[in-house]
């Protein structure tokens, strides 16, 4: 590596890797739940096992997130890393509070962790994906300011790219709208209208910002293509993913209480957030047909590659499917949803982070790239990974549209129990399919620790 | 007349008018299927004066020409096809 | 908007030539097709309220609609003039022009207040009815495009008086100057869409 603070990045990779294993576990149990409704009730109840899938997600990568940010910025801005203790400390924090939280929501019920935690100081739980208790909450807010005044001041000190300041866009936009999630109004309204601005805004805004950056990064790394060329897609990218995805929050004002015209601006605007998608997934590509060199590490340009297709599948196509209001109409809150946000999570951001992870390890740990060996085993982990999930989508988009027909639009509908019932089919197909995510996932560890002849140190 | 060489002059006269034409049409309250078939056509001359004089995009690769004279069609057609649905 | 012109662009073999930046004919296809899927989405939803359309149409005012297509085509073309100017070294023509555009724009501003006000006076809303909600959404939409191309306009002109653009590089000015020429463009389909046609 260039820059000794790199180094940094290394424990945070390990960390994102380690709960997205700890995320894929409870998401197994919880989809064994679905068709078992009293698997391990009552030691993990349904809410809790969803709870802690969600969060697991979130955290790890924001994990992923946090280490390509340390890795990359000293490398853009040409400098050691402002404060690499600081870095360290933060990693530290962040990882017990993470893991006392889940211990949290496991050991004791979620009121009486509330009461504990002071939310009748200041009421901010009890709100999908944004659970976690007072102290969690605040603590996530003294890690981002850490991490950011850490890497603003490297960029200052350094070499000042567009990559890097498309990169802090996106990091300082993640922590203004994280502040959202304080704010708890009484009218549910008003509270589901800014829940939205950290939910939506996160995914649907500013993490494609991160996104598009850290494809940038890798991309000129691997193919030696002019970064004038490579920063000239990412400035379409980002004004195209801003002009889509603002707006675009519409798509969740259509039955929240909000006025009518929503349903016109959210359905517009939205239906057009596939454009920054396809723009990337042509950027990948492109990019890496015009290589001026063969870079030793294939597995990363194949999940610089993955992550463009699969995010435009699952954000673009799947997010399209249901965002017209009247679609949405009938698909809101249904199997349909939770089929687009499987394959968008997966597509967009666990590939990307899996990707830094994989450009960036081999040389963390002083080679270009992985033996060959090393690097099929990750490859096959690829592929695994990616038609597990392709497969998890189509079975739960199929136990969706059934449920919309049963439930919604048939003309005796059916109660939500009796729907789910006739749809478990669906539900214990998924299960194999995470299965296999699993294996999958177990594989990619495994290529971690596959010696074989090394590439050149770097 | 030397300065009617100048293509954005000439662009610029005939907007002017095509403006004052659809203006007219407004006065007068025209209304149904040959007003609007004027009014669009009006449009898209309109509009391809700007996308090839003022745009420059005359002498431009032919992809960009298409994309955005494409774009003048594509709108009419499908107001026109709205339009044609609400007198049925 | 930012620079990326990093590179002069290419000539294809025939001679052909694209204006500006690549970069900046994405962007503005993107937002054309914004636009487009909006005009669409107010035609199909004329159709099912014709009369609702047809009665409140009659209500804007068609004066100061024309009175802003004049402004936006003649901003337009002080700003083919400005790049004209360029082209030929002219320089102090080239600010002149663009200072010309912008307050035919500034010009578009004030008439579309002066429209606004006159409505909102009356108490209407997006919440009015459909056709408001669609006359304010589309107009105001395209409001914010104005400022925007200002925006860049001023930026043309402040580098303009520094003397950066010339016959040997017009590449930012050609860019700024293609998206003003977008505004237009769009108001050339909105006006007669949203004011006249019925």
């Amino acid at each position: 590596m260039q820059f000794k603070s790199q180094a940094v990045a290394k424990p945070y990779f390990i960390a994102a890797i380690g709960l997205f294993v700890g995320q894929i576990l409870f998401g197994l149990i919880l989809g064994l739940q679905y068709v078992l409704g009293d698997f391990l009730f009552p030691a993990i109840p349904f809410n809790v096992a969803r709870m802690v899938h969600t969060n697991l997600l979130i955290v790890w990568l924001l994990f992923g997130f946090m280490g390509g940010a340390y890795y990359m910025i000293p490398e853009e801005s040409e400098t050691e890393l402002f404060s690499p203790k600081l870095a360290l400390a933060m990693f530290w924090i962040f990882l017990v509070a993470g893991a006392l939280t889940i211990v949290g929501y496991l050991a004791v019920p979620y009121a009486t962790l509330a009461e504990l935690t002071g939310n009748n100081i200041l009421e901010t739980m009890g709100r999908e994906f944004l659970e976690q208790p007072l102290p969690t909450k605040l603590g996530i807010v003294v890690v981002a300011l850490a991490f950011l005044f850490n890497i603003t001041l490297t960029v200052l000190k350094g070499k000042k790219t567009s990559i890097s300041i498309v990169l802090l866009l996106g990091l300082w936009g993640l922590a203004v709208f994280f502040l959202f999630s304080f704010y708890n109004p009484v009218n549910v309204v008003l509270d589901k209208f800014f829940w939205w601005w950290t939910v939506h805004l996160w995914v649907e805004g500013v993490w494609e910002l991160i996104l598009g950056s850290f494809l940038a990064f890798v991309l000129i790394k691997t193919t030696g293509v002019d970064r004038e060329v490579i920063e000239k897609w990412l400035y379409v990218i980002v004004t195209l993913t801003l002009i889509t995805g603002i707006i675009g929050t519409g798509h969740h004002y259509f039955w929240i209480g909000t006025p009518e015209y929503w349903q016109w601006w959210g359905s517009i605007f939205s239906a057009l957030e596939p454009i920054p998608f396809f723009a990337m997934t042509v950027f990948a590509f492109n990019m890496v047909n015009r290589r001026r060199r063969e870079h030793p590490n294939k597995a990363a340009v194949l999940w610089a590659l993955g992550t463009g297709v699969m995010a435009f599948l699952g954000a673009g196509v799947w997010g399209f499917l249901h965002t017209l209001a009247p679609v949405n109409y009938y698909t809101h809150g249904t199997q349909i949803t939770a089929a687009h946000g499987h394959m968008a999570f997966y597509g967009a951001y666990a590939m990307v982070n899996l990707m830094m992870i994989s450009y960036a390890m081999p040389i963390l740990r002083g080679r270009a790239a992985n033996s060959n060996k090393s690097q099929v085993l990750e490859m096959w982990s690829f592929w695994l990974m990616t038609v597990a999930i392709v497969f998890i989508t189509l079975f739960l988009t199929a136990a969706g549209i059934l449920q919309v027909w049963l439930q919604r639009v048939s003309d005796a509908p059916l109660p939500f129990m009796v729907a789910q019932d006739k749809i478990a089919l669906f539900y214990w197909m998924r299960e194999w399919a995470g299965v296999a995510f699993l294996i999958g996932l177990i594989v990619y560890i495994a290529s971690f620790f596959v010696g074989g002849d090394e590439k050149e140190a770097a | 007349m030397e300065l009617l060489k100048n293509p954005a002059h000439r662009a610029w006269i005939i907007l002017m008018i095509a403006t004052v034409v659809t203006w007219y049409l407004g006065e007068v309250g025209a209304a149904g299927t040959t007003s609007i078939i004027a009014m669009l056509l009006i449009a898209f001359v309109k509009g391809r004066l700007v996308i090839l004089d003022f745009m420059e995009l005359r002498e431009a690769p032919r992809m960009w020409r298409i994309l955005l004279e494409g774009w003048l069609i594509l709108v009419s057609s499908l107001i026109l096809l709205a339009y044609w649905i609400s007198l049925t | 908007m930012i620079n990326t012109q990093a590179v002069p662009a290419p000539e294809t073999p025939s001679g052909r030539r694209l204006p500006g930046d690549l970069a900046i004919w994405f962007f503005i296809l993107a937002e054309m097709l914004a636009f487009a899927v909006f005009f669409a989405a107010y035609a199909f939803a004329r159709a099912k309220n014709v009369e609702m359309f047809n009665t409140y149409q009659h209500t804007l005012d068609r004066n100061l609609g024309a009175l802003n297509t004049f402004l936006l085509i003649t901003g337009s073309w002080f700003v083919v003039l400005a790049v004209q100017a360029a082209h030929k070294d002219n320089r102090p023509a080239i600010a002149r022009n663009l200072l010309l555009g912008w307050l035919c724009g500034g010009g578009f501003l004030v008439v579309k207040v002066i429209e606004y006000a006159a409505k909102f006076g009356a108490g209407i809303s997006m919440s009015t009815n459909t056709f408001y909600m669609f006359y304010i959404s589309l107009t105001f939409f395209h409001f914010m495009h104005v400022i925007l191309g200002m925006v860049i306009l001023t930026i043309l002109w402040v580098q303009a008086r520094k003397g950066v653009y010339g016959s040997h590089d017009a590449h930012g000015l050609e860019s700024g100057a293609a998206y003003w020429h977008m505004v237009d463009l769009l108001w050339i389909v909105l006006f007669p869409l949203v004011y006249v046609m019925r």
